[in-house]
């Protein structure tokens, strides 16, 4: 029996198990790809709109930051995937560090792995199985996404370069997910220091591609532009992604193979031995494990706020043409086009701050599949409490990172635009007033969870479907009604338009109801 | 609401819990007097954990009656929870929280104080670390965890879900030493359990159950003497015919030598015949708890 026994029939296993979630998430990007690729035509028809909004980007030392440099500026297939190389391919590297995760880490945490170890697989069939899965579904995504630029009508061989190049930063992820997983017993740790890599070779390209090309080139995704995608393609580039990825698989192999099944290569760090007084109630208990998850995001959403604000005044030059401009307002409502913008952003920054939510609410499910809810429900806790503790966190702590936001927003902005009063009176406001809808998804999970715990993760099907409706809507052509099925179209888009009482009532009501009537089935249906 | 001395500590009358069209409990009954240690038997999948999660107000039943303290646990679940810990079957812990910080939490979660409980006492006669985080124990050493947290303070009543599974033999001993000073002091025990020689140890009375029905329940004693002996008889003369002797069974004959099983009203009339026939040697054991276990499971 080799060490590689059983690979491909686990891969498959992978596959299978994973299909909902590759597909949707699959499905959400090659839409997205599709949509751009067919809108940018009717934005910019002619060379010399595609010519001033290209050289609007590259002008914004903010926008190149976060796009990357648009190489030709007269080609529209590459203003079309502006956004699409590099800063939505950190949704790509984000599936495959997803699934890798998942069976290279996640499931030796859960012991499942131990079940697996103990069959007739060779050794490495497992890190094998999930690099196979993960190649299959890098490769897969990029000839997706590659048709989805055909059929909306970008050139032939542009489109496959840039398909290769998703598919190359997802092999990269794959590997770079792989070794992380070696280090830590712990997935959440580990998912935390992959995603940091991958943090951090963003940074990396985005300091290279304003004030050092070479340096671009030690990140993946300085890459994906050096390709040069769209004209006088450079297909060995391909070979940096394909050769950082098996580099790094077979890193992982030899990592693995120094440890233990369900160890890392750190050592864990002791706790303390007693608890703290203050650990004790439901309600600390739950401010414990959200705590850190809570830091990382209040320092996310800051970062992701502060450049988003220092992009904003540039933009206004790259949306220069009426049909742009028409866009914008679609989504951020009519007004100045900067508060346009700052309304469409905010929406935008909306629905990320809405997953933490549902991550709490999603990690509430894991509790009580668990058995852990139990374990605390047979104390002197009552279900209303522990519910509270769950539902507050997730509320109270989305609220907070929507004012993180705004403040940081209007640091980015106002230090790009000056006057720092007046952004703060506009922008904050506005940040705030996204919060009823995000109250109303957040809710919509909470009922998810309290109908059963293990519907828990409905609560991210929801904000796929209504980030789809809502924010991609327009792009796609979807039919008014189904767009406004989302909640976050019907928060008042501020600052472009004056705020309204009725719909941030009626959605804070309707989440209200909600959360009312999951209390009321929590306390009636069985745990477990 | 107070309740009368003397009175069961948990009262479980003609239960019934259905799970889709799956009967986890049929008509179940058992009973827990004060002080007693409560051994609650029965196979895989037979429903002592629906039981004790029904107990404990975790699920909602479709009928019957079930009390504990007197109370109802669906509607007075936090009352009920104060007087009493729980170790569950299968213990998960938080995994960033280290071992002593979960024992500590669980204790003040039901609202006593870690700092004046028998913690420290017990994390050394358990020699369980508590500085390790919860990922990184073991199943034996989780179970210790809930364990040390159970025992570190005074309560009422002890549920515990085959709370001895992943210890080694030492630690059952140190469990059982717990489990009879916790019985000193006054609480009263419910140990479900599918280990015969543990149930045999500690308990006073037990409760068998199979596919969601109680099939016995009584002291050990009682069930024992309910039960079939072997008797085993060597005579001098023709073997006498046992088989039509009411309550006699599986009789085998050997040259000289008879052996069957004999229930308690069927020993006479096989003691008369053996007599008759010239009875040489007798042996005659009384059935182990094994053998009551594999009978109840069989549903005689």
């Amino acid at each position: 029996m080799s060490t590689w026994t059983g690979t491909v029939r686990l891969a498959r296993t992978f596959l299978r198990r994973d299909r909902v979630l590759v597909g949707v998430w699959t499905l959400v990007l090659v839409a997205v790809c599709y949509a751009s690729a067919a809108a940018t035509g009717s934005l910019y028809p002619s060379v010399a709109d595609r010519v001033s909004a290209a050289t609007a980007i590259n002008a914004s030392p903010a926008g190149v930051a976060l796009y990357g440099p648009v190489v030709d500026v007269r080609s529209e297939g590459e203003l079309a995937m502006t956004k699409m190389t590099v800063l939505y391919a950190v949704l790509v590297a984000l599936l495959l560090l997803v699934l890798v995760r998942r069976h290279v880490r996640a499931e030796e945490e859960d012991g499942q792995a131990e079940l697996l170890g103990g069959t007739a697989i060779g050794r490495d069939a497992t890190l094998g199985a999930a690099v196979l899965e993960a190649t299959v579904v890098a490769l897969g995504l990029g000839v997706l996404a590659a048709l989805a630029d055909v059929v909306g009508g970008l050139p032939v061989k542009g489109s496959l370069a840039f398909g290769a190049s998703w598919a190359g930063i997802g092999l990269v992820a794959a590997g770079l997910t792989a070794v992380c997983c070696q280090l830590s017993a712990s997935s959440r740790t580990c998912a935390a220091v992959a995603g940091a890599a991958l943090g951090a070779l963003f940074l990396v390209r985005a300091v290279g591609d304003t004030s050092a090309p070479t340096l671009s080139w030690i990140s993946p995704f300085g890459w994906s532009t050096k390709l040069h995608a769209w004209s006088h393609t450079r297909w060995w580039v391909l070979l940096l992604d394909v050769g950082a990825g098996l580099a790094l698989a077979g890193v992982a192999r030899v990592l693995r193979a120094r440890r233990d099944l369900g160890a890392g290569m750190l050592a864990p760090r002791p706790g303390p031995s007693v608890g703290s007084p203050r650990l004790a109630g439901v309600l600390a208990l739950s401010l414990r494990l959200h705590g850190p998850m809570a830091l990382a995001w209040t320092v996310a959403v800051g970062v992701l706020g502060v450049v988003l604000g220092s992009i904003a005044p540039d933009i206004d030059s790259m949306l220069d043409s009426p049909a742009a401009r028409e866009m914008a307002q679609r989504i951020g409502g009519r007004g100045a086009l900067g508060d346009t913008l700052i309304a469409a952003e905010l929406s935008m920054t909306a629905v990320i701050v809405t997953c933490f939510a549902i991550a709490v609410v999603g990690h509430g499910g894991a509790e009580e599949r668990d058995g852990r809810t139990e374990q605390v429900l047979a104390t002197a806790t009552s279900r209303s409490r522990a519910l509270v503790a769950t539902v507050a966190v997730a509320l109270v702590g989305a609220t907070w990172l929507s004012l993180v936001t705004g403040l940081a927003f209007t640091l980015g902005y106002g230090a790009a635009a000056g006057d720092l009063g007046d952004t703060f009176r506009r922008v904050v406001p506005a940040a705030l007033a996204q919060a009823p809808a995000i109250w109303l998804v957040t809710a919509i999970g909470v009922a998810a969870y309290t109908l059963r715990s293990r519907w828990a993760v409905l609560g991210w099907a929801f904000l796929v479907a209504f980030l789809t409706f809502g924010q991609l809507g327009e792009l796609l052509r979807l039919p008014g009604w189904v767009v406004g099925l989302s909640p976050y179209v019907h928060v008042p888009k501020m600052p472009a338009e004056p705020f309204a009482l009725e719909p941030s009532l009626v959605l804070t009501g309707l989440a209200a109801v909600l959360l009312a009537a999951s209390w009321w089935r929590f306390r009636t249906r069985d745990i477990g | 609401m107070a309740q009368a001395a003397g009175a069961p500590v948990i009262s479980v009358q003609g239960l019934v819990k259905t799970f889709g069209g799956f009967r986890a409990l049929d008509c179940l009954d058992l009973t827990v007097l004060p002080g007693e240690v409560h051994g609650f038997l029965g196979p895989n999948g037979a429903g002592k954990s629906t039981t004790i999660r029904a107990l404990l107000g975790l699920l909602r039943t479709d009928e019957g009656s079930a009390t504990v303290f007197g109370r109802d646990p669906w509607r007075d679940a936090v009352e009920i929870h104060r007087r009493l810990a729980y170790v569950p079957g299968d213990v998960t812990l938080w995994p960033n929280l280290s071992g002593g910080e979960t024992i500590d939490l669980l204790i003040r979660m039901r609202d006593a104080d870690p700092s004046s409980s028998r913690r420290a006492t017990l994390l050394e006669r358990f020699e369980l670390d508590p500085t390790k985080k919860g990922r990184a124990y073991s199943k034996g050493n989780r179970q210790k965890v809930a364990l040390v947290a159970a025992f570190a303070t005074d309560c009422e009543l002890l549920v515990l879900d085959e709370p001895t599974s992943g210890l080694d033999p030492l630690m059952e001993e140190v469990f059982d030493e717990c489990v009879a000073e916790r019985k000193a002091a006054g609480t009263t025990v419910l140990l479900s359990s599918h280990i015969l020689s543990e149930v045999e140890r500690l308990a006073d009375r037990v409760t068998i159950i199979r596919e969601g029905r109680t099939v016995e329940s009584g002291s050990l004693e009682d069930l024992r003497h309910l039960r079939r002996s072997h008797v085993r008889a060597e005579v001098s003369a023709a073997v006498p015919g046992l088989l039509g002797v009411p309550g006699v069974y599986d009789v085998t004959v050997e040259d000289h030598t008879v052996s069957c099983t004999v229930d308690p009203e069927g020993l006479a009339p096989v003691l008369e015949a053996l007599t008759r026939a010239g009875v040489r040697t007798l042996t005659s054991t009384p059935p182990t708890l094994e053998e009551l276990f594999l009978e109840a499971y069989r549903g005689f």
